[in-house]
């Protein structure tokens, strides 16, 4: 990375001015007089004094209130009471208006005010100095606002014109303008900063917090790091060329939820704001925060985590989130801000991309290769190249004159196409887009107003303001297949560089003063009739691909779920996209960076995440592009795709020995589809992440809080892909100690007893994945050349016995592309088995699913007293059925129930 | 079609390996099941024998018969998957009305496709025939060449032989009567050495004296501190380095020591010091900031610039010029015999140059009597010939055996996709590829090559250019030269079983 394209928070205005800000006691003050509690709201005033010791803090009126919302959940808002001008809030992130739970008044005496929510939880509001107080169930303080005093709030002003001499404005003359109110510079670009000062800042504290974690998208570890002696966590979406590793240094995502987590408790502050966003962190655990000072705040007591949001602009709007377990937080953040829709099957598949395929027969041939080499894929990819000299919307007329064939095609084998559709639209005279655009106002402005004029891919180009209702339409309806020929229902799209990426643009983005839209509302003119970049510019790539979104869903009368990539990462950014950890390169590095991106993304909701497989820069050699592909296999979004001066390495193009790895570690992706299909549908239901960190099941494992290069798939899988180079062994963390946890190794279902660490000894076609006893898990192995042909095939049941030879597991069924599971046209069935039976029962058996796809085998594994005979019990028939007990690993195995998925059935064992 | 009973997918050669009246044992022999498990759509064997006509085991084969066009094997991953694989449409058994049974048509196709073949190979064999005669004449014809050469050659090394006698002879003189002017040289430059020695020693003595503050003939780090000449590196501090530079390891130095190893890297600095090298130096200083303030765009590490500039600081030294023999001046007798020896010099230098031409010619007609032009010499005529063909964005240029190059049409220079590298066709067919490799290297990337696909056709004519990967090209290349009626006759049968 060239740092220099990137602001420190010494060349951000705001956080130069702001990170020192601490004062002795806070100036705002709870006017007590004026609480009301209103349904769910409590409303009030806030004030601040205008101290001698704190001239930052002027004397001025705000407006605060506090809601209680449902699941253990609390909303801050504070806002000036009267702004000059309306201060921006973030409009997208949040999944409708949430839902409100009761809040009452306990107390209003001392000097304080008691609330309580329906679940028990307090809410202690000291008036002053103005700090809150969240209490869990226990009546133990879990979350503090404000304890250190670091609540701000820059009251709009007026700019005062330079001839204005007015002799009796004293008050105005005596105060003394900081440099860089009306105007900040970074390198060779000038922020004219229109509206002056404008930045909110608020301290939250997590008392027996052990670790935070979440604000992605960072390239560090998944825990995070007390940044006292550094530079804090950056959240301000950018594409950095050649990003670095193990930094905090803002990238393509900025998602501003924390959770905190202690073995007492874990608990979550969402911090709702779409301005550039600065995140420090204290850990008074941490070896690097000063004795003295851990002492002085906790009195000794070491678990504790202070955190700090500084944003440029906005209001403060802030969720707390009481949990008070891992997966119960985690649930109430997508409550917020909605869960990942259950994706099209096809999408969990492998994906083949590379920038770029060149033409229709260079599409055929990798289409074909895939076959010739018995390797499954589910969809080819085209990038920027694939337009007529980036005009998206078009085709390049030489090199793809056939797009309907193409795709043909591909469907002829139940594969897709993905093509990427950019927000950069090239200045072209007679592009129609271009011309529409420039017609109907549908472009950002700059500001002065003009239509802003930006440099990427296709040269001059210009962003359309989909902060335009108008302009969000119009690019929906873009996407209708008559308006973009060659493409159908089996045409996807990914939407790239939506930062925005703005080659001559200040941090490779759009300037901060350009304009977007704002509805038109009487008496708004001048500064309130636009919002400028900086107030939304995290949210932008959301704001397109809620458009794309809403164009696939248009296109097809709404009968078929899109499929959208995007690399531009806000709140709410899962409702509509899957998110890929952008321009990595082929090191070892990036594949193990992989993994801590992608489970701080899932944690932020965002669980259908995924690195590109072999690195987009650079040329994998064998081992790493083998290590790579096993990795990806269990990874949610599982896409190769590399850079166009890089050299080709689809899978057939390595030695015969290492396509043989690649194509096994694409087969056991295959032959998990359905469970990951099932996981998904289960995030639909219970908004927790697909891909977990350990603490998430395992929550009072201490030794389990900083693990994250291993994780697990929903609750039964365990994975630790080989991430180092020349591995002979690699550390595996079983966890579950204290609940006799029992693992399978998925390869020799040989059993392993939760222990912590142990060492798995690898080779290279070892991928260590281990199988919770206590649980069962859908298979296909039936692997053909794409999901979709497998839509028919049998199931295989693997059942891993817990101690009590007990397990459970779910599966989900349905047509895989289409939104009639909505309709009940779905299997969903919970698979239990006990000693002497297992039972397969839909949960809703009003939804239905004609499926012809039946049970070819039942694998048992850790089986000690093998029963003697089964028979399978369905529809009012009982058939006996065949075992085979291996002993060596003690895998009983059922060959051929032949039981449906459709319908309930049972099986019974005796002795 | 035959009427052999055998299970679903079994090819009729393998017919014999299930028999209904016995129990089924795998091919690997690992496991026997009753036979009724064959095609029961579930996988026992872990060769996948047991499921030869469903899709039950993974590494399963499906053998269609295709009866009218080629039998196939096809992964049983592709029974019953919706997709028509086999034209029979045998492997879509379990929804029959899926597939079409299009073998008919395409046998027909295939039938006819190998008989456009048979015919092009057919009349293209003609015109290789006279390649193989023109091909096989011109190798003829560098052969004579050759031999003719290795003549010249023979001639050319016995005029050497002479000229390089003359000279030796010649030379002998010359040095005999120049030895006179030598050995007075050397006695001149023997004085002055030790002159200069002399100076050092007696200069170094000088400063040893000064810089031994104390007078006890020893230098210690201390009293090196103080001396700026000391200070390599200008940044007003005599460092470690700095000391260590020119002390050695030691502690002190002693006088022998320092006049001997010290003294003659500390000169240049100590003068430099004095000022005595400081020829134009403000100028000079002025140039070196400029240079300085440019390459600081280029390299952030500062440091490395700093240490940079301070060796150009150094005072070189400055090489005595040793005058050229030739520039003296002799007496005419002297001269005499001196231009005689030049001229012999002269020739036999010539006479040498000729007989490394004449090798040099050789070594080419060498290279091309090896070069591989084909088991009959069919490709030879074909050595330098040069085809052009053009596309939306480029003109490409095949020299055969030699080169390939592209072109852009918006102008630019040239680009060499590869260099003749080797025929690289597999196994039996080594003649239908050729690699050109090692042109010019990508951007983050490998050298360019190109593969060069020859098939058969009545001229020889480059029918595509592609780059299917990066820097990687694809050239195909019809030419008479690879028509074979015979080959063409055997694929023909081929197709027709």
């Amino acid at each position: 990375v060239d740092r220099n394209n990137f602001k420190t928070c010494d060349q951000s205005g705001f956080c130069k001015r702001l990170r020192p800000f601490k004062p002795e006691k806070s100036q705002y003050t709870l006017n007590l007089d004026t609480v009301i509690v209103h349904g769910n709201v409590l409303s009030a005033e806030v004030t601040t004094a205008n101290t001698e010791a704190e001239k930052k803090v002027p004397l001025w009126k705000y407006s605060l209130t506090l809601s209680a919302l449902v699941d253990g959940t609390f909303r801050i808002q504070v806002d000036e009471a009267d702004p000059i001008y309306p201060r921006y809030r973030t409009q997208l992130a949040l999944d409708g208006e949430p839902k409100a739970d009761g809040l009452q008044l306990v107390s209003k005496e001392g000097g304080k005010v008691t609330l309580t929510n329906t679940q028990g939880h307090k809410v202690l509001i000291t008036a002053e100095p103005l700090k809150f107080e969240f209490l869990d169930q226990n009546g133990d303080v879990a979350v503090v606002i404000n304890e250190n005093s670091q609540l701000l709030i820059e009251p709009l002003r007026l700019k005062r014109e330079k001839n204005d001499e007015d002799e009796e404005n004293a008050e105005n003359a005596v105060e003394v303008e900081e440099e860089g109110t009306w105007g900040e510079n970074f390198k060779s670009h000038h922020d004219s900063k229109p509206r002056g000062n404008e930045a909110v800042s608020l301290d939250v504290s997590f008392p027996d917090a052990d670790q935070i974690y979440g604000i992605p998208e960072h390239t560090d570890k998944f825990a995070l790091r007390t940044t006292t002696s550094g530079e804090p966590y950056r959240l301000y979406n950018l594409d950095v060329f050649e990003y670095e590793l193990d930094s905090r240094m803002a990238i393509y995502g900025a998602v501003p939820v924390l959770y905190a987590h202690g073995s007492k408790r874990t608990v979550g502050v969402f911090w709702h704001n779409s301005a550039e966003t600065w995140v420090d962190v204290v850990n008074y655990a941490d070896g690097t925060v000063v004795s003295s000072l851990v002492n002085l705040v906790t009195g000794g007591h070491k678990r504790r985590v202070d955190a700090r949001f500084i944003s440029e602009s906005g209001i403060v709007d802030v969720f707390v989130m009481l949990g008070n377990k891992p997966a119960d937080v985690f649930r109430q953040y997508t409550k917020l801000t909605g869960v990942t829709p259950l994706p099209p099957k096809f999408s969990l598949a492998y994906h083949q991309s590379r920038w770029n395929y060149v033409d229709e027969a260079d599409v055929r041939g990798v289409d074909e290769n895939f076959d010739v080499h018995d390797i499954p894929a589910d969809v080819i990819w085209l990038d920027i190249e694939y337009t007529d000299r980036k005009k998206y919307f078009t085709w390049d007329s030489e090199k793809f004159r056939h797009p309907a064939e193409m795709v043909a095609n591909l469907t002829a084998k139940g594969r897709r196409l993905v093509v990427i559709i950019d927000p950069h639209i090239k200045r072209e005279a007679g592009y129609f887009l271009h011309e529409d655009a420039t017609e109907q106002g549908l472009y950002v402005k700059d500001k002065d107003g003009n239509i802003y004029e930006g440099w990427c891919w296709p040269g001059s180009s210009s962003y359309l303001d989909f902060f335009n209702p108008a302009a969000s339409k119009y690019y929906s309806e873009r996407y209708r297949f008559e308006n973009f020929p060659g493409t159908s229902k089996d045409v996807h799209i990914w939407n790239d560089m939506n930062e925005p990426s703005v080659f001559n643009g200040p941090e490779i983005t759009m300037p901060k003063d350009c304009r977007h839209y704002k509805p038109p509302q009487d008496g708004q003119d001048g500064l309130a009739s636009y919002w400028e970049h900086r107030h939304i510019h995290n949210e932008y790539g959301l704001w397109q691909i809620r458009a794309t979104n809403e164009g696939m869903l248009e296109r097809a009368d709404h009968k078929y779920r899109p499929f959208i990539l995007t690399r531009s990462t806000f709140a709410g950014t899962q409702r509509y996209a899957a998110v890929w950890t952008g321009d990595n390169a082929a090191e070892w590095g990036f594949l193990q960076a992989s993994v801590p991106m992608c489970l701080s993304l899932a944690a932020a909701g965002v669980s259908f995440c995924g690195s590109d497989v072999g690195g987009f820069f650079k040329y994998p050699e064998p081992e790493l592009m083998t290590r790579w592909y096993q990795a990806g296999a269990y990874q949610a979004f599982f896409r190769a795709h590399s850079h166009i001066e890089t050299k080709r390495r689809e899978p057939w193009l390595y030695e015969p020995s290492t396509t043989a790895l690649l194509r096994d570690a694409v087969r056991r992706r295959y032959a998990l589809l359905d469970f990951w299909y099932t996981l998904f549908y289960e995030h639909t239901l219970d908004g927790t992440p697909v891909t977990r960190p350990y603490f998430q099941e395992y929550p009072n494992e201490e030794e389990t809080y900083t693990i994250d290069d291993q994780y697990l798939l929903g609750d039964k899988l365990l994975v630790r892909p080989v991430l180092e180079a020349g591995a002979k062994s690699v550390k595996v963390y079983l966890p579950g100690r204290d609940t006799n946890t029992l693992w399978y190794d998925v390869d020799s279902y040989q059993m392993h007893k939760a222990n912590g660490y142990f060492n798995q000894e690898v080779n290279i076609a070892k991928i260590p994945v281990y199988q919770r006893g206590g649980s069962v898990v859908p298979r296909r192995e039936r692997v053909r050349r794409s999901s979709t042909l497998m839509a028919n095939d049998p199931f295989t049941l693997v059942v891993a016995l817990d101690a009590n030879n007990t397990a459970q597991g779910s599966l989900y069924i349905d047509d895989g592309e289409t939104y009639e599971y909505k309709n009940n046209k779905y299997i969903y069935a919970k698979i239990s088995y006990e000693p002497k039976q297992m039972t397969y029962t839909l949960v809703n058996p009003s939804a239905q699913f004609s499926s012809r796809a039946w049970i070819e085998r039942i694998v048992i594994a850790g089986i000690r007293a093998a029963p003697r005979t089964a028979r399978l019990h369905h529809g009012g028939r009982s058939t006996a059925l065949q075992m085979t007990l291996h002993r060596g690993n003690d895998v009983l195995v059922i060959r051929k129930p032949g039981a449906p998925v459709s319908e309930d059935w049972s099986i019974q064992f005796a002795e | 079609q035959s009427d052999v009973p055998r299970p679903r997918g079994v090819s009729l050669s393998k017919a014999s390996l299930y028999s209904p009246t016995k129990d089924f044992t795998c091919f690997d022999g690992t496991v026997t099941i009753p036979f009724n498990y064959v095609n029961d759509d579930y996988c026992d064997c872990f060769d996948g024998s047991d499921e030869p006509g469903t899709s039950a085991c993974l590494n399963g084969v499906f053998h269609c018969t295709n009866a009218g066009h080629r039998p196939e094997n096809i992964p049983s991953s592709r029974v019953n998957d919706g997709v028509c694989d086999c034209c029979d449409g045998t492997d879509e058994y379990a929804q029959p009305e899926t597939c079409k049974n299009t073998c008919e048509e395409m046998g027909r196709e295939a039938r006819a496709e190998a008989q456009r073949l048979a015919d092009l190979h057919k009349a293209g064999n003609h015109l290789r025939l006279e390649l193989i005669e023109k091909g096989k004449k011109k190798r003829n014809e560098l052969a004579e060449q050759l031999s003719q050469l290795e003549k010249d050659k023979t001639e050319a090394i016995k005029i050497k032989e002479e000229k390089e006698s003359l000279k030796n002879q010649l030379e002998a003189k010359e040095n005999e009567v120049l030895q006179v002017y030598r050995d007075a040289e050397e006695k001149e430059r023997k004085r002055k050495a030790e002159e200069e020695k002399e100076a050092l020693i007696k200069e170094g003595t000088e400063y040893f004296s000064m810089f031994d503050t104390n007078d006890d003939n020893v230098l210690t780090v201390d009293e090196v501190k103080v001396v700026n000449a000391f200070d390599k590196n200008k940044d007003g501090e005599v460092d470690q380095e700095e000391i260590q530079y020119f002390l050695g390891t030691n502690e002190s130095v002693d006088k022998e020591t320092f006049l001997s190893t010290t003294w003659p890297m500390l000169k240049p600095f100590a003068m430099s010091e004095q000022g005595v090298f400081q020829r134009g130096v403000e100028n000079e200083e002025l140039d070196d900031q400029d240079t300085d303030e440019a390459t600081r765009d280029i390299e952030t590490d500062e440091g490395d610039n700093e240490e940079e500039n301070a060796e150009d600081d150094l005072p070189q030294d400055v090489d005595q010029e040793v005058e050229p023999e030739s520039s003296r001046i002799y007496d005419d007798e002297t001269q005499k015999i001196v231009d005689e020896a030049s001229e012999a010099r002269r020739q036999w230098t010539d006479a040498e140059r000729a007989v490394r031409e004449i090798e040099s010619n050789i070594r080419n007609f060498q290279q091309n009597l090896e070069k591989d032009y084909g088991l009959q010499q069919e490709y030879a005529t074909l050595d330098g010939q040069c085809l052009e063909y053009e596309d939306k964005e480029y003109v490409y240029k095949l020299c055969l055996f030699q080169k390939v190059t592209q072109k852009s049409k918006n102008g630019g220079a040239e680009v060499g996709l590869g260099n003749w590298g080797e025929w690289a066709g597999e196994d039996n067919k080594k003649y239908s590829v050729m690699k050109y490799t090692n042109g010019i290297a990508c951007w983050n990337g490998p050298n360019r090559m190109t593969t060069v696909n020859i098939h058969c056709g009545l001229e020889t004519k480059m029918l595509s250019v592609s780059e299917p990967y990066r820097c990687e090209y694809n050239i195909e290349l019809a030419t008479p030269a690879a028509c074979d009626d015979s080959n063409a006759s055997q694929q023909q049968s081929h197709d027709e079983l």
